[in-house]
């Protein structure tokens, strides 16, 4: 029964993930006084891009093609280790961080690759620039959870939810804070939103997640563009899974499930709200003040790390 | 019975890589002779492997004595450490030999041909005297045959001046790191009564606290020289890529980890742990090495250099390891320090597998392009397809990617980090957690390292003449390369495998250690996750689809040319900015004609990277020693009353002390 429900939540994390970029997508639109499209729109994206016909530049070799494939896999391996209704998840008790982290830099190996396939400079510049951002995140990205994971003694992501869930909410400690601050800001240079990557232009200047996938059409380029929408949402569902736990079910029936995934959406909706508001309030950063951004994100989460022993005697 | 048919085989492998072959090989230039040799040497590797595994997962202890033919007691032993080294050294010898096959015989003629095989053959026994050693005589003697004949191996290649001074270079850095290690052997000698490997053992209880300082310091500087940790790695990225590439599969691959092995037998074996600042010590110096040896190697554009960094790079992270389990080990936390050597170990291992990969693909790379330069690289991937995808292995598992083996060990060394946590009220309870950083910041710039190592030189377009040429190398090396993939595969999904005995090789080493969960949860999660990526990717890319080959759209020019892909230097232009405190660039650009700025007819750039450990530490101590050589000259006047005076007065020098000994 418990595997059951993890393997729905795992689907909900897949299927769910290209309405949490609609919903940005209309919060963004009404904040920018524009109609905007339907928050169910990525989903007909993805439908038509299923329906078209691939093409290949004639330089690609074999990588360019079997990439897309390895990313939605790695991503859906990805979305089975965070908790979203009740705090376990179908691997998140014997995987533990550093493999969800690392399992996330497979894909983005794997997607650089792609870039360079096509044989223009645009795939090789979106590369070099991703390898830019995604080194320098990868170290505030395990610190932070690091934090969380010494004060709940658990390395793996299900028993560090469980311990937050058994703690008092009005007793927050500076560590979360801190741990929250860094990794929300290695969100948004690891899923390629504002101010870090713009994730809506074509422009040689900015783009970085865009370059690389230029090349890429058709089905395979719904299996990208959906890879990139399930990360999105894991990472946000992480966020909450990690710092508002409260509210998942503790345990199995319909009515606590239920409850919970309403309290899910609720606690989720802020923090998409949030990234709509800081994608129209601020302008893209240059790309040489990015490691500047992650260079705070670092010693936000190394603070993290050096607080724990306040907390943690 | 069993036990008496596995020390026949050991005598077997040495016998047969240390005399037979070498001598059929020098003795004979018949095609036939020289085949039995080749053959003999991929075979006694095999039964290497097999007695190696016997010795490490049931833990047979081996024991040949030579000691009634030589001057000094000449006795080796496979315990499990050995076992775990020695089967390092034949997995790895077997496909480089394969692969060696088909390269010696395309790049030298027959005479250097035999020449070459009969000290290639020579240096593998070397190296496995050195990890079987039992005696300090036997270890010493492996470990100088070992340098010798791999300088003789880099200097068979070729004789320019240039190779001469880098291999003279490489004989000067590895004599001084010996001299250390002798020293270290020499300072248990007081209290033990040989230099036999048990009564080192028994006698290092009885070692005085300064003198085990001492001997730390000596084996840390000794074999850290060998290892190539930073500031004492300038041999490393000068001798590695000048060798042909199966010996350079084989110094970076194995001959690296003989230093590691060597650093475990002492400071762990023999001395238990060294004074409660070594790990501290250890630590630093492998934070600063891994981070350095990466940012180096990411701006680098020759292959073979690319390499020789990145090895430094990973034996920063096998001595953060080792240092993060000296930290333990001070701390009394055993179970933990079990842990963190357990990764240390692991990760020599899979590095030995992925580097020696990487070199007999950029061996691959000469072979069929000519060139190593990935400036002059490009669509290999769709010419070499067998190359490509065993390189792309050697790449993700470098790069610590899941499912390959370098996660693994990466894993378990993350994870020992983590639990420095549990250590309340020390420096470590912040420090190690901390390190996490460092080691992420390392592996996340290797995995750019080697995007940017696959996708300029495999995908994209040629970038040479020589490049769009490129076949797919013979099957010899296909073979070779296939191989080591496979075990990198291998261990990277079923960990289990070297996990369960290094688990129990650790508990030898580590009075107290006990089974760690972790080494258990992660042999169990890797399968699971890889069944659930590799299950999604196929369903996916079963699903029906059409494909129409189109020309890349080139922004409405006529097309696209291979100048306007991103080059290599290109590529890690980004990080060498944001890291340019390391490189210490110096730019130069020179317009002509001068006298008009904005219409030049010519530009030329130039960026040089100027951090020089030359400059900074060795020129200084080298001048030292000549000041002091000459100073010294004038004791040498060349007048033999005064030298009959020396004599004297050592003579009465050494009388008096006898005198006032007592």
């Amino acid at each position: 029964m418990k595997i059951a429900i993890n393997v729905l939540q795992a689907l909900a994390l897949i299927l769910g993930g290209p309405l949490v970029r609609g919903i940005v997508a209309r919060v963004k639109a009404f904040l920018q006084r524009r109609q905007g499209a339907s928050i169910w729109r990525p989903y007909s994206d993805l439908a038509k891009l299923f329906r078209k016909e691939d093409l290949v530049p004639p330089t690609a070799s074999s990588i360019f093609r079997v990439v897309p494939f390895v990313l939605f896999g790695t991503t859906i391996c990805v979305a089975s280790f965070v908790p979203l209704v009740q705090p376990s998840a179908l691997l998140a008790s014997r995987g533990d961080f550093f493999l969800f982290v690392y399992l996330l830099a497979m894909g983005r190996f794997f997607l650089s690759l792609g870039g360079f396939d096509g044989g223009s400079s645009f795939g090789g510049m979106g590369a070099s620039r991703e390898a830019l951002v995604s080194s320098l995140a990868e170290a505030p990205f395990l610190l932070s959870l690091v934090a969380v994971a010494i004060l709940a003694s658990h390395a793996d992501i299900a028993g560090m939810v469980a311990w937050t869930m058994q703690q008092n909410i009005f007793n927050i400690s500076a560590v979360h804070i801190l741990a929250f601050t860094s990794l929300a800001m290695v969100v948004i240079a690891e899923t390629g939103r504002m101010p870090v990557d713009n994730p809506t232009t074509h422009l040689e200047l900015t783009m970085i997640h865009e370059g690389m996938v230029l090349e890429y059409s058709g089905p395979r380029l719904a299996l990208i563009e959906w890879a990139s929408a399930v990360k999105l949402h894991a990472m946000l569902a992480l966020l909450v899974a990690l710092f508002v736990p409260w509210g998942m079910a503790s345990s199995v029936s319909v009515g606590a499930i239920g409850l919970a995934l309403i309290l899910y959406c609720a606690k989720a909706a802020p923090l998409m709200v949030l990234l709509a508001v800081i994608e129209s309030g601020m302008a893209k950063l240059r790309m040489y003040l990015v490691p500047d951004f992650l260079g705070v994100a670092s010693a936000v989460s190394a603070l993290a790390v050096i607080f724990t022993i306040l907390v943690k005697r | 019975m069993q036990l008496v048919s596995i020390d026949r085989a050991f005598v077997f492998l040495l016998a047969t890589l240390g005399l037979f072959s070498p001598l059929v090989l020098v003795a004979s230039q018949a095609k036939r002779a020289r085949i039995l040799a080749i053959a003999l040497i991929v075979g006694s590797n095999v039964v290497g492997c097999f007695v190696a595994a016997l010795c490490f997962w049931r833990e047979s202890v081996v024991l040949v004595d030579f000691s009634s033919f030589t001057p000094f007691p000449f006795a080796l032993e496979i315990d499990r450490l050995s076992a775990l080294f020695l089967l390092l050294i034949c997995t790895v010898a077997v496909p480089v030999a394969i692969f060696a096959v088909s390269y010696f015989g395309d790049h030298y003629g027959k005479e250097r041909r035999n020449w070459m095989w009969a000290f290639f053959s020579l240096f593998l026994v070397s190296m496995i005297v050195v990890v079987t050693a039992r005696t300090g005589f036997a270890f010493l003697v492996g470990w100088e045959l070992m340098t010798l004949l791999s300088a003789g191996l880099i200097l068979m290649e070729g004789d320019s001046t240039e190779r001469r001074h880098n291999v003279f270079l490489y004989l000067l850095m590895m004599h001084a790191g010996a001299a250390a290690v002798v020293a270290s052997f020499f300072l248990f000698l007081p209290y033990s009564h040989s230099l036999d490997f048990a009564s080192i053992r028994t006698a290092s209880g009885a070692v005085p606290a300064g003198t085990r300082t001492l001997v730390f310091l000596l084996a840390f500087l000794g074999f850290g020289t060998k290892a190539g940790i930073i500031p004492l790695h300038l041999w490393l990225p000068r001798a590695h890529p000048i060798a042909p590439s199966p010996v350079s599969a084989l110094m970076s691959g194995v001959m690296l980890k003989t230093a590691v092995y060597g650093f475990v037998r002492f400071v762990f074996d023999f001395l238990g742990g060294g004074p409660w600042w070594s790990g501290y010590a250890v630590l630093s110096v492998a934070a600063v090495t891994g981070l350095l040896g990466i940012l180096y190697a990411i701006a680098e554009n020759d292959l073979k250099r690319l390499l020789a960094y990145s090895s430094v790079e990973n034996i920063g992270i096998i001595f953060l390891g080792l240092g993060t389990s000296l930290i333990f080990l001070a701390h009394h936390a055993p179970v933990w320090a079990g842990l963190a050597l357990v990764g240390a170990l692991l990760h020599a291992f899979n590095h030995a597998l992925f580097k020696s990969l990487l070199f007999l693909g950029a061996g691959a790379i000469s072979n069929a392009a000519h060139t190593v330069d990935l400036e002059k690289l490009g669509g290999l991937q769709s010419r070499m397809p067998v190359t490509g995808a065993t390189l792309l292995v050697a790449c993700c598992s470098i790069a610590g990617l899941p499912l390959f083996n370098g996660f693994v060990s990466e894993w378990v060394i993350f994870r020992s980090l983590l639990a420095g946590s549990v250590l309340i009220n020390t420096k470590a309870q912040v420090l190690l957690p901390l390190t996490v950083g460092v080691l992420a910041l390392i592996g996340g710039l290797a995995a750019a390292c080697f995007v940017k190592v696959f996708g300029v030189a495999f995908l994209g377009r040629p970038r040479s003449k020589a490049a769009e040429h490129a076949e797919e190398v013979p099957l010899a090396m296909r073979t070779g390369l296939g191989l080591l993939a496979t075990s990198c595969v291998g261990i990277g999904i079923f960990p289990g495998l070297l996990l369960r005995p290094l688990v129990s090789l650790v508990q030898v080493l580590v009075p107290g250690a006990g089974v760690p969960p972790e080494t258990v949860s992660i042999a169990r999660v890797i399968p699971f996750a890889a069944a659930i990526i590799l299950g999604v990717s196929i369903t996916a890319a079963l699903l029906k689809r059409r494909e129409r080959m189109v020309r890349t759209w080139a922004c409405g020019l006529p097309g696209l040319t291979s100048r306007m892909q991103y080059t290599s230097t290109a590529f890690s232009k980004p990080i060498r900015f944001v890291f340019s405190p390391v490189y210490r660039p110096d730019r130069k650009i020179d317009k002509l004609p001068t006298d008009q700025p904005y219409f030049p007819v010519s530009i030329t750039y130039r960026s040089v990277r100027t951090t020089s450990y030359e400059k900074a530490i060795y020129r200084p101590f080298a001048e030292m020693i000549l000041s002091a050589a000459h100073r010294l000259r004038r004791m040498q006047t060349g007048n033999i009353q005064v030298y009959l005076l020396y004599i004297f007065l050592t003579l009465v020098l050494l009388l008096a002390f006898l005198r006032f000994q007592k």
